[in-house]
C-alpha cells in the first residue's frame, strides 16, 4: 500500500465533499443554526407552559375550616406558595353540579369529569371534615386528650381527596401543584395547633440536617458533563460518518465514477484507507461543531432561564472543565475511527445512496444499546464491560472526564485493543467488499424466497461460503445464548453430564452437520473428515502435552486478574467430584465437547471462512467465535488462544481428526491436572522444581513453561512443513501479494 | 500485446443459476492494431473488457496484457492500460484539469512531466476551453474527451474503448474515431467494442463478432467478407447472429 496514493485519494475526497452543498449543510450549517433555534423554541415553549394555569374544581369548599385559610376566592391562599405569584397557577372554581352531600354518586361524576378533561383535577373535601377538625382543635385546646387519643382522632378524620388523571400531563401537573399546596396548608395547621397550646414552633423541628458537598466545583461540572457529552459526541460522530460514507461509496457507484477509480492504479486498500480517513475527518468535524454549538447555546439558555425564572438549584452550571474537554477530543479519534470504518463497510455494501440510507437504522439499532448501556448507574468499567465495543470506550471516556485515571489506565489496554480490533475488522470487511464483484456490480434482483432456497441447494459449492460460515457461527451463538439461559445449573453429576452432552450435540454438532449436509456438495471435505498423515496424530498429542504448562499458566493468570466468583467455582468443583470415575469424567467433559466443537468451529466455520482468501484472518475469526461460544469471559480468552492453535493445525493438516485429538488431549490434561497436580505438589519428592503453588492453585514453574513452550514452537514448525491444501482464494491472494511486492520494487 | 485464451466468466443468478456471460473465448491483439469487438447488446463485450481492465476477475481461462496476468497481477496490468467506457464516468465536482491531474498522480507520474503531458493532451484533444469546467456542467462529448485524456495521461501501451462513442453526436464521435486511429498510428494496441457496423468498417484491423458470450467469427474485414461470401457488413453481422440463434433454438428443442 502506498501512502502517497492514500493521501491523494483522501485530499480529493475531502475537496469533493466540501464542494457538495448537502454535505456542508449537514456538517456545518445545520449544527450552527439547529441548536440556537431549538434553544429559542425551548425557551418560548417553557415560558408558555409555565403560564398555563391548572383548572381545579373543589367539592365541599364550605366544609373547609376558616383558619388557616386554604382558599382565597378563586385562588388558593398566597401564603401557601413559595412565591406569591405562583398562586395564579391554580385556578379554583366550585364544582358545578349537584350541591348535595359527598357520596358515591358524586364521586363517580367527579371522576368522569376529570377523565373527560373538563378540569385538570378535583379536590373533594369530605362532609364532616371542617367540623371534625374544629372538634379536635377544641379538645386540644382544653388539654382533655391523652396522647394516644389524639393520634386516634386524627386518624379518624377523613382527609380531602385529589382526583386526577395520570394519563394526562396537565392533570399530573395539577396534582403535583395541589398536593404541594395541601402539604404546606397541613404544616400551617400543625403550626397553629402548636401556637395555640403555647408550644414553641421549634419543637416540631428539633434539629436541622446540614449537608456538606466535598466535590470541587470543577469536578461537579465534570460529573454532569461526563454523562451527557460522550453520548452527544458518539451520536454525532456516527451521523457525521454515515452520510459522507454513503456519498463516498454508494453515491460513487450510482454516479458511475467507481469503475473509473477501480481501473486506476490505486489499490483497493488504498482506496478504502483514503475514503476512511475522509469519513473520519468529517465525523470528527461534525461532532466538534455540534458540541461547540450545543455548548454555546446551552450556556446562553441557562443564563437566560436563570434570569427569568429564578431557578433555585444546586446544579453546577457552566462549561465543562478543560481537562474533560481535552479527553473528549482525544477519545473522539478512536470513536470516529470505529464509526467511520463501520459506516464505510456498510456503505460499500449499498448499491445506491437510497439503499445506503436503509442501513443507517440497523447500524443505529446495534450501536444505540451499546451507547445507552454506560448511562445506567450500575454499569461501571470492569473486565467485562471494557471488552464490549463502544460501551467500554464510552465508560473509559467517562472515567477520564471524571479524572478517575486509575480505572481508565487499568482498562485502557483491553478497551483500545477491542476498539482497534473492531476497526481493523470493519476496514478488512470494507476492503473485501471493494474486491467483491458481486457487491460492486450487484444488479437489483427481485428477491423471492423460493428461488433463493432453490439457489442455495442448486448452486451450492463444495465448501460453505463465508456468509454461510458467519451465519452458522451467529446461529450457534444465538442458540447458546437463548437456550442455555433457560436452564439452571444442574444439581448433581448426572444432570451436569446430560446437560453438557445435550448442549454440545444440539448447539455445535447438529447445526454444523446439518448445514454441511444441506449447503455444500462435499460435506466430508467441508468438515475435514480426511485421513491425516499418520505422524500428525501423535504430533498433535505431543503438541497438546507441550502446550499444557503454558495453558495452565495462562488460565491461572487470567483467573488472578479476573477471579471467577467463588460460588461458581465451588459448585462446579462439587459437581465434577460427583462423577462415577475418571474415564466417564474425561468422556463427558473432554471427548464429547472436543468432537462437537471441532465439527462446528474447525469444520464448517473455518472451512467457510477460508474463502476470505486470508488464512490467518479465517483462523483468528473462527477462534474468536470459538472463544465467545464458551460464554464465561475467563474461559473465552483461553479458548480464543487455543482456537488459533487448533485452527492452524486444521489448515496445515487438513484433517479434523488431528484437531479433535489435540483438543481431547488438552481438555483431558486440564481435568487431570485439576485432580492430581495438587496431590503431586504435596507428595512427590523433588516436585518443587516442576510445580509451585500460587494464590489460585498449583502451576508449573517458569523454566518448565519456557522449555515446553519452545519445544511446542518446534512442533508447530513441523506442522508448518506439512503439504497444505490452499483454497483458490488463498492462492490468488498469495499471487496478488507477490505482485504487490513486484510493483513496489 | 493482449492474449486471451479460453476466457470464461460466469455469474450466479438467483433464477437462472450459473449464468455464463463469456464462454471460453480466445483472441489476441497486436501492437499498432485496432481490434474490434462487434456484438449486439448483452453479447458479453463489456464483461470481456472489464476483465481486461481488471475490474472483474475471470472465472476460468487466461488473459494477459503486455505479459501481465489480469488475475494475479492486476496492479501491473492497470499500469499498462487506459480504459474508457460508458461506465467510467467523470467526477461531477472536479474540473477537467483536476481530474486528469488526479489520475496522473495516482499513476505516480512526476509533477513536471505530468504537467507537460497534460498541456499536450489538452492541446491535442482541444480541451483547453473546458479546463476549469466542473464535470457536472459538461456535455456528454466534453465528458468523453476528459475520459480519453484520463486514459491517456500515463501514456499506456494498451487502450480499451468500450462503446466509447455511445451517446456522442456525429461531430464528436468522428473526432474520437480520428483520435483512436491516430493512437494506432503511434503504435498503441487498441481494443474497441461497439455495436455500430460503420465504426468497425472504418477503424478496425481485426474484427471479432460476439454474441451470447461466444465469438462467432473473427478475422480482418476482408477475411470475414470472403469467409462468409457477403460484402455488406451489416448483412453479414445479422446473418451470423440469426444463424447462431436458430441453431441454438433447434438444439434446445431437440433437448
Amino acid at each position: 500500500m502506498k501512502w502517497s496514493n492514500v493521501q491523494l485519494i483522501f485530499l480529493r475526497e475531502v475537496r469533493d465533499q466540501l464542494r457538495d452543498r448537502r454535505t456542508l449543510f449537514t456538517i456545518a450549517v445545520l449544527p450552527i443554526f439547529l441548536y440556537p433555534l431549538l434553544g429559542m423554541i425551548f425557551i418560548q415553549v417553557s415560558q408558555f407552559t409555565r403560564q398555563y394555569p391548572a383548572q381545579i374544581h373543589v367539592v365541599g369548599a364550605e366544609q373547609l375550616p376558616m383558619a388557616p385559610q386554604l382558599l382565597d376566592g378563586e385562588r388558593f391562599s398566597a401564603e401557601l406558595f413559595d412565591f406569591a405569584d405562583e398562586s395564579n397557577l391554580l385556578e379554583v372554581t366550585p364544582y358545578p353540579g349537584l350541591d348535595g352531600p359527598v357520596g358515591d354518586e358524586l364521586t363517580a361524576m367527579v371522576e368522569q369529569s376529570v377523565r373527560d378533561g373538563e378540569c385538570d383535577a378535583v379536590l373533594i373535601v369530605p362532609a364532616t371534615f371542617g367540623q371534625q377538625l374544629a372538634e379536635f382543635r377544641q379538645k386540644l385546646a382544653r388539654k382533655s386528650l391523652r396522647r394516644d387519643q389524639a393520634s386516634d382522632i386524627i386518624r379518624q378524620i377523613p382527609g380531602p381527596t385529589i382526583v386526577y388523571d395520570q394519563a394526562r400531563d396537565e392533570s399530573r401537573v395539577a396534582r403535583d401543584r395541589l398536593s404541594r399546596v395541601l402539604q404546606l396548608w397541613r404544616e400551617k395547621m400543625g403550626h397553629a395547633y402548636l401556637a395555640e397550646n403555647q408550644i414553641p414552633l421549634a419543637v416540631a423541628r428539633p434539629f436541622l440536617a446540614k449537608e456538606t458537598d466535598v466535590a470541587p466545583e470543577a469536578k461537579k461540572r465534570a460529573a454532569i458533563w461526563s454523562k451527557v457529552l460522550p453520548f452527544v459526541v458518539l451520536i454525532w460522530a456516527l451521523t457525521g460518518a454515515f452520510y459522507p460514507a454513503i456519498d463516498l461509496c454508494a453515491g460513487e457507484k450510482e454516479r458511475g465514477t467507481l469503475e473509473t477509480l477501480l481501473c486506476s492504479p490505486a489499490q483497493r486498500s488504498e482506496i478504502v484507507w483514503g475514503k476512511l480517513l475522509t469519513i473520519m475527518l468529517f465525523s470528527m468535524v461534525t461532532s466538534l461543531l455540534n458540541l461547540l454549538s450545543m455548548g454555546l447555546t446551552a450556556g446562553m439558555m441557562m443564563r437566560q432561564l436563570q434570569a427569568f425564572q429564578k431557578i433555585v438549584t444546586d446544579m453546577p452550571l457552566g462549561l465543562p472543565p478543560l481537562p474533560s474537554l481535552a479527553w473528549l477530543l482525544v477519545a473522539l479519534v478512536p470513536i470516529s475511527a470505529l464509526f467511520s470504518a463501520l459506516s464505510l463497510a456498510l456503505a460499500a455494501l449499498a448499491r445506491s445512496a437510497k439503499e445506503g440510507q436503509y442501513y443507517l437504522m440497523p447500524l443505529l439499532l446495534v450501536t444505540m444499546p451499546l451507547m445507552v448501556l454506560p448511562s445506567l448507574p450500575s454499569v461501571q468499567l470492569d473486565p467485562v464491560t471494557s471488552l464490549i465495543p463502544v460501551t467500554g470506550l464510552m465508560l473509559m471516556l467517562r472515567a477520564l472526564m471524571e479524572s478517575d485515571y486509575g480505572a481508565a489506565a487499568l482498562y485502557a489496554l483491553p478497551v483500545l485493543a477491542v476498539t482497534g480490533a473492531c476497526c481493523l475488522l470493519a476496514i478488512r470487511w470494507a476492503v473485501d467488499q471493494f474486491n467483491n464483484e458481486s457487491v460492486l456490480f450487484r444488479e437489483s434482483e427481485q428477491f423471492e424466497s423460493r428461488a433463493w432456497l432453490r439457489h442455495l441447494v442448486r448452486d451450492r459449492g463444495d465448501t460453505p461460503t463465508v456468509g454461510q460460515a458467519m451465519l452458522c457461527a451467529l446461529f450457534i451463538l444465538l442458540l447458546r445464548f437463548f437456550i442455555s439461559s433457560q436452564f439452571s445449573l444442574p444439581a448433581d453429576w448426572t444432570g451436569l453430564a446430560t446437560l453438557t452432552v445435550l448442549t454440545q450435540v444440539a448447539f455445535f454438532a447438529i447445526p454444523a452437520l446439518l448445514m454441511a449436509g444441506m449447503l455444500t456438495r462435499k460435506p466430508g471435505e467441508t468438515l475435514l473428515l480426511r485421513t491425516p498423515r499418520w505422524l500428525s496424530l501423535p504430533a498433535a498429542v505431543l503438541l497438546a502435552v507441550l502446550l499444557h504448562p503454558a495453558a495452565i499458566s495462562l488460565s491461572m493468570l487470567i483467573q488472578q486478574t479476573y477471579p471467577l466468583p467463588e460460588q461458581i467455582e465451588q459448585i462446579s468443583r462439587t459437581l465434577l467430584s460427583g462423577a462415577p470415575n475418571l474415564w466417564v469424567l474425561i468422556l463427558v467433559i473432554a471427548v464429547v465437547p472436543a468432537i462437537c466443537e471441532e465439527l462446528a468451529f474447525r469444520g464448517f466455520i473455518l472451512s467457510g471462512l477460508r474463502h476470505l482468501g486470508h488464512r490467518w484472518w479465517a483462523i483468528v475469526l473462527s477462534s474468536i467465535f470459538f472463544g465467545v461460544a464458551h460464554g464465561i469471559m475467563q474461559q473465552s480468552i483461553t479458548a480464543t488462544v487455543l482456537g488459533v492453535v487448533i485452527g492452524y493445525l486444521a489448515v496445515q493438516s487438513s484433517s479434523l481428526f488431528v484437531c479433535i485429538l489435540f483438543h481431547v488431549t488438552h481438555n483431558s490434561l486440564a481435568i487431570l491436572s485439576q485432580e492430581f497436580l495438587q496431590q503431586y505438589a504435596q507428595r512427590l519428592p523433588g516436585s518443587d522444581w516442576l510445580l509451585e503453588t500460587s494464590e489460585v492453585g498449583v502451576v508449573y514453574t517458569w523454566p518448565v513453561v519456557a522449555v515446553t513452550l519452545v519445544m511446542a514452537l518446534g512442533m508447530l514448525q513441523w506442522f508448518r512443513h506439512l503439504p497444505q491444501q490452499l483454497y483458490a482464494e488463498e492462492r490468488l491472494q498469495e499471487a496478488l501479494s507477490h505482485q504487490t511486492a513486484r510493483a513496489t520494487t | 500485446m493482449i492474449q486471451v485464451s479460453e476466457l470464461t466468466k460466469t455469474y450466479s443468478d438467483l433464477r437462472r443459476g450459473q449464468f455464463v456471460a463469456v464462454d471460453r473465448i480466445s483472441f489476441h491483439a497486436m501492437q499498432g492494431e485496432i481490434f474490434g469487438l462487434l456484438g449486439p447488446n448483452g453479447a458479453g463485450k463489456t464483461t470481456v473488457l472489464r476483465i481486461l481492465s481488471t475490474i472483474l476477475r475471470p472465472s476460468a481461462g487466461i488473459a494477459t496484457v503486455n505479459g501481465y496476468d489480469v488475475l494475479t497481477e492486476p496492479a501491473l496490468v492497470r499500469h499498462q492500460i487506459g480504459f474508457v467506457s460508458a461506465n467510467t464516468a467523470v467526477y461531477d465536482r472536479m474540473t477537467a484539469w483536476e481530474l486528469v491531474e488526479y489520475f496522473g498522480r495516482l499513476y505516480g507520474i512526476e509533477r513536471s512531466l505530468l504537467r507537460e503531458r497534460m498541456e499536450n493532451l489538452f492541446e491535442r484533444l482541444k480541451m483547453n476551453d473546458i479546463r476549469d469546467l466542473l464535470g457536472s456542467k459538461m456535455s456528454t462529448g466534453m465528458k468523453q474527451k476528459v475520459s480519453v485524456a484520463r486514459a491517456l495521461v500515463h501514456d499506456p501501451p494498451v487502450l480499451i474503448f468500450d462503446e466509447a462513442t455511445a451517446g456522442l453526436d456525429v461531430l464528436v464521435g468522428r473526432a474520437l474515431l480520428d483520435t483512436i486511429s491516430e493512437l494506432r498510428d503511434q503504435g498503441k494496441c487498441i481494443i474497441f467494442s461497439t455495436h455500430i457496423m460503420r465504426e468497425v468498417e472504418r477503424l478496425c484491423d481485426q474484427i471479432a463478432v460476439m454474441h451470447r458470450g461466444h465469438i462467432l467469427s473473427a478475422g480482418t474485414l476482408h477475411e470475414l467478407i470472403e469467409q462468409h461470401e457477403e460484402d455488406d457488413m451489416e448483412e453479414l453481422f445479422f446473418r451470423l447472429i440469426s444463424d447462431y440463434d436458430t441453431r441454438h433454438e433447434l438444439a434446445n428443442v431437440e433437448r
